[in-house]
């Protein structure tokens, strides 16, 4: 009987205290969404697309959120960073235009600022939280436009806060991306559109900046860190974008592996694989050795999810630092000193090539390596018009432009002179000699008379 | 509507009338008697693999006996699928005739042995195995004059459960093609019925049914070597004449043997808007690209942005990319050996130069998938030489980068649960540098005697070297 009395009471208990709980949790969602929600925008730019040979202007969707009085809104790299006019709409439904301030591919991080000249309402702004203490299985809240529907709050937990894709992850623009971060996962639904908008804490505070959903699956969502959005963006504040330095390394998880490269457990960091003329090649770095101290700091990397905190370590050093290795290569310890190189634009800047149907980008250092090329001398051929004159020749995308007829353009101001140079009634066929894999090609570009009617206008 | 009924009917009566008319022509009695004398059945299994999925395939074939020691002649167009290359690192496909059984018509069963296949004609090879029958070969009678309107008739193999297992066909020589190649195109044969031997109105064997090669289809692995030709949507058949047989019978093409003529240059079609651009007056030719180091082409003083208009005297008439393989096959099959006399244009920015070359043909380099190959079959995965396409596809330098080609794994064992990939580029087992499957060998046998727990490959893929770990149980 007794036992039946306290069985009873327990239950009650129980029950009563998950609705009280319930109570608090939508009261902290309520509170939640009202500090963020006024800061929430609505992002539409017009971003410039390169890849199909010509200049297409594409309108796409994606969020954002304020986070300065002045009118300051963190977004995506990938929603704002090729844009040429930004329209937003904020939550009080009024839009308001904003211009590009910069971006950070290899985070995805972009910073625009809304111009607030005829806008008449109050700048409400966001407050960033702190991504360190974040607990997996904590409430959060995505914030943004899913699909375009604006202002639109969908809620879940923490899923895993250290996901990590590996340093081989592209923007649809074809940057590299995620190297120097993890990802924080949400079951909270994301879907194209909610790009760039705030994933919320039920202080209402900014913990991540919704980025990356997996098509197909159910509710796996990531969002760049909050901690690594506030260093971007003070970083885009301040000189335009995230200066970092580069040394050419790529590096692997220890684990299981510790035997074998006689470390002990937690201890160094394996070097996998050196990039072609970096300054870790000239330091005579070579796979296999394992970083154990850089500048008297011990590092390790026994984890895949160690390895973001390792690059961002070597990424912070100011360009042009010598930084002290303390290298474990079979037995023996080494100290190799490296001097830095400032890690340059992922993609040089793009360029149409109108009238002879094709595009091109400038050729960076990390260009060069990216695509196996002997050196950074011509232009890269980003995208070929299908059927126009460059493809009649047999141009292909990967190309790399070394002659216009005689001239030898060096970059890609130099190819934009010559081909601004050359009158199209007194050339009709122009022989392009471009270098495909290592191998000279010679082609042709008949130039027809709608392409001469265009050039008149 | 009506004009599609018309058709099918117009062309139902023309085949239905001319068979009527020329069968007579053909005396099929005496024919099939002598047919069955040099015709066998041949079974045969054939193993197909795809680096990590292996499937095997039976293939019934008429062959043909050609020599008295029992070489047999078959379509080997299933067996020329090799290849691979072209795309991926590493990736090939290589096919295998595992057991071969052949009948004779009055039922007698032997073992076959393969040799191989013909990659032009995709004519396969293969023995009798037998200590002491001599056999009665079919005999090719040269010199075949042809004209449009001719007749030709050929046996053909019926589907297994039908008997007997024979029965005619005829058609007629439809075109005399000059151009890509020479070619006696015919009408009113079935892609079925290749390899079958061909006889004139006097039943004189002239020739086997073949089909015209389409150089726009022709595949070239990374090395930009030709591996074969595709042939037509809508396959055009025709001879294979007598000459180019006997030509392969005295010396059937060998599986793995290099057999091939090569220059080593990468190459372009002069097309005729080039040659005006640069001032020429040459129907085609061939533009050097590049020049593979201490190869043919580098030693005959031949340069990038040269132009090949003619070889032994012979204008090169290719002006579009897609004729590039006739020059390639013309290449490949003057042989290893063959001295060869190229005239060839330079252009300066001033002056034109016509001169003369003269270079001797190689050995093509050796095919990834005849490359041989080493198997551990406790990780169950094989490795084959690096060859020189892989050194194309990759870009890296024979001279500076050397390694084993992970060519085979067993999908769930212990080197593919262990993270290795079909291409990866082995350059390290444990603490060996290794060059070749020997190094390889040696590494694995000296390791296996010391029971690690995880064996760590040091290996390239997609430009970047990495570390795998492959446990071991």
């Amino acid at each position: 009987m007794y036992r039946r009395i306290l069985f009873s009471i327990s239950i009650l208990i129980a029950t009563s205290l998950s609705l009280s709980a319930e109570i608090i949790q939508q009261q902290e969602i309520y509170k939640a969404r009202d500090k963020v929600l006024p800061a929430l925008v609505h992002i539409q730019p017009v971003i410039k697309n390169y890849n199909t040979g010509e200049l297409e202007k594409q309108a796409v969707i994606g969020s954002g959120v304020i986070f300065h009085k002045d009118g300051y809104v963190v977004t995506n790299y990938h929603v704002a960073g090729k844009a040429e006019r930004i329209i937003c709409t904020l939550n009080d439904k009024e839009l308001v235009p904003a211009e590009y301030i910069g971006g950070d591919p290899l985070t995805d991080v972009a910073v625009i600022k809304l111009q607030l000249d005829g806008y008449h309402g109050d700048i409400n702004i966001a407050e960033f939280g702190d991504s360190d203490s974040l607990q997996v299985g904590q409430f959060v809240l995505a914030m943004g436009s899913p699909l375009s529907l604006s202002r639109s709050v969908s809620a879940g937990v923490i899923s895993t806060r250290d996901r990590f894709f590996g340093d081989n992850v592209r923007l649809p623009s074809g940057e590299r991306t995620g190297i120097y971060n993890l990802w924080i996962q949400t079951d909270a639904a994301i879907n194209p559109g909610n790009s760039g908008g705030p994933l919320v804490d039920l202080n209402g505070r900014v913990i991540g900046i919704n980025s990356r959903a997996t098509m197909f699956a159910n509710n796996l969502g990531f969002a760049i860190p909050v901690n690594i959005v506030k260093e971007v963006t003070s970083a885009i504040l301040d000189h335009g974008g995230v200066i970092r330095s580069w040394i050419g390394v790529h590096c692997q998880a220890l684990q299981e592996m510790e035997q074998f490269f006689k470390t002990g457990r937690d201890k160094g960091v394996l070097v996998s694989s050196i990039d072609h003329g970096s300054p870790a090649e000239k330091s005579f770095l070579k796979a296999g050795d394992v970083i154990l101290e850089v500048d008297g700091k011990p590092v390790s990397a026994r984890f895949l999810e160690e390895l973001p905190a390792f690059y961002k370590t070597i990424a912070e050093y100011e360009p042009g630092s010598e930084i002290s290795l303390k290298v474990l290569r079979g037995d023996q310890e080494y100290t190799f000193k490296v001097i830095t190189n400032q890690l340059g634009d992922l993609q040089g800047e793009d360029f149409e090539v109108s009238k002879w149907d094709f595009t091109v980008k400038a050729i960076t250092g990390q260009m060069k390596i990216d695509n196996n090329l002997e050196d950074t001398v011509g232009v890269f051929v980003a995208g070929v018009k299908r059927n126009g004159a460059a493809d009649t020749g047999g141009m292909r995308r990967g190309d790399v432009i070394k002659k216009i007829n005689n001239i030898e353009p060096i970059n890609l101001i130099d190819f934009i002179a010559a081909y601004d140079n050359i009158d199209v009634d007194l050339n009709e066929k122009i022989l392009l000699t471009v270098d495909r894999n290592g191998s000279t090609r010679f082609i042709l570009l008949k130039l027809n008379q709608t392409a001469k009617e265009n050039s008149d206008e | 509507m009506s004009k599609i009924i018309s058709y099918v009917l117009t062309a139902l009566f023309l085949i239905a009338g001319v068979g009527n008319l020329t069968a007579q022509d053909f005396d099929f009695s005496k024919l099939e008697n002598e047919v069955e004398e040099y015709s066998v059945i041949i079974d045969m299994k054939i193993e197909v693999s795809f680096g990590i999925h292996t499937t095997d395939q039976t293939e019934q074939y008429l062959g043909t006996i050609v020599t008295s020691d029992g070489i047999v002649i078959f379509d080997g167009t299933s067996l020329s699928s090799d290849g691979g290359l072209s795309t991926m690192t590493g990736f090939t496909v290589k096919t295998t005739p595992v057991h071969i059984e052949i009948r004779t018509l009055d039922g007698k069963t032997y073992d076959g042995e393969y040799i191989g296949v013909d990659r032009f004609t995709s004519i396969g090879f293969l023995k009798i195995i037998s200590d002491e029958e001599k056999f009665r070969p079919v005999v090719f009678k040269p010199d075949q004059e042809y004209k449009v309107g001719d007749w030709l008739c050929l046996y053909m193999l019926l589907p297994e459960f039908i008997s007997p297992p024979l029965a005619a066909d005829i058609g007629m020589v439809s075109a005399l093609v000059k151009s890509p190649e020479e070619f006696i195109l015919t009408v009113g044969f079935n892609q079925l019925q290749k390899t079958s031997v061909l006889f004139n109105s006097n039943l004189e064997p002239v020739g086997v049914l073949g089909t015209m090669m389409d150089p726009t289809t022709a595949s070239t692995d990374a090395g930009g070597l030709l591996e074969s030709f595709g042939q037509f949507g809508i396959p055009l058949l025709g001879v294979i004449s007598a000459e180019t047989l006997t030509e392969l019978i005295a010396d059937p093409p060998q599986k793995g043997e290099v057999d091939r003529g090569w220059l080593g240059i990468t190459l372009q079609a002069l097309t005729k808007d080039i040659a005006e651009f640069w001032g020429l007056d040459v129907p085609g030719g061939i533009i050097i690209n590049d020049i593979v180091k201490n190869s043919p082409a580098d030693k005959s003083g031949l340069v990038i942005g040269d132009i090949i208009f003619e070889v032994n005297g012979q204008k090169i008439e290719v002006d579009k990319e897609e004729k590039l393989p006739v020059f390639q096959r013309m290449i490949s099959e003057m042989g290893p050996g063959a001295s060869i006399e190229l005239a060839v244009v330079r252009r300066n920015d001033t002056k034109i130069d016509t001169l003369s070359l003269l270079a001797t043909l190689k050995e093509a380099p050796i095919a990834a998938v005849d490359s041989p190959e080493y198997e551990n079959e406790s990780l169950e995965f094989k490795v084959r030489n690096m060859v020189f396409a892989d050194y194309m596809i990759t870009n890296l330098d024979p001279e500076e980068f050397e390694g084993v080609v992970v060519s085979k794994l067993e999908m769930g064992g212990l080197a593919n649960i262990g993270g290795l990939r079909i291409g990866d580029i082995i350059q390290r087992i444990g603490d060996q540098d290794i060059g070749s499957i020997e190094d390889a060998e040696t590494a694995m046998t000296d390791l296996e005697t010391t029971n690690p727990e995880e064996i760590i490959f040091f290996i390239w893929r997609n430009n970047q070297t990495l570390f795998v770990n492959v446990k071991t149980e």
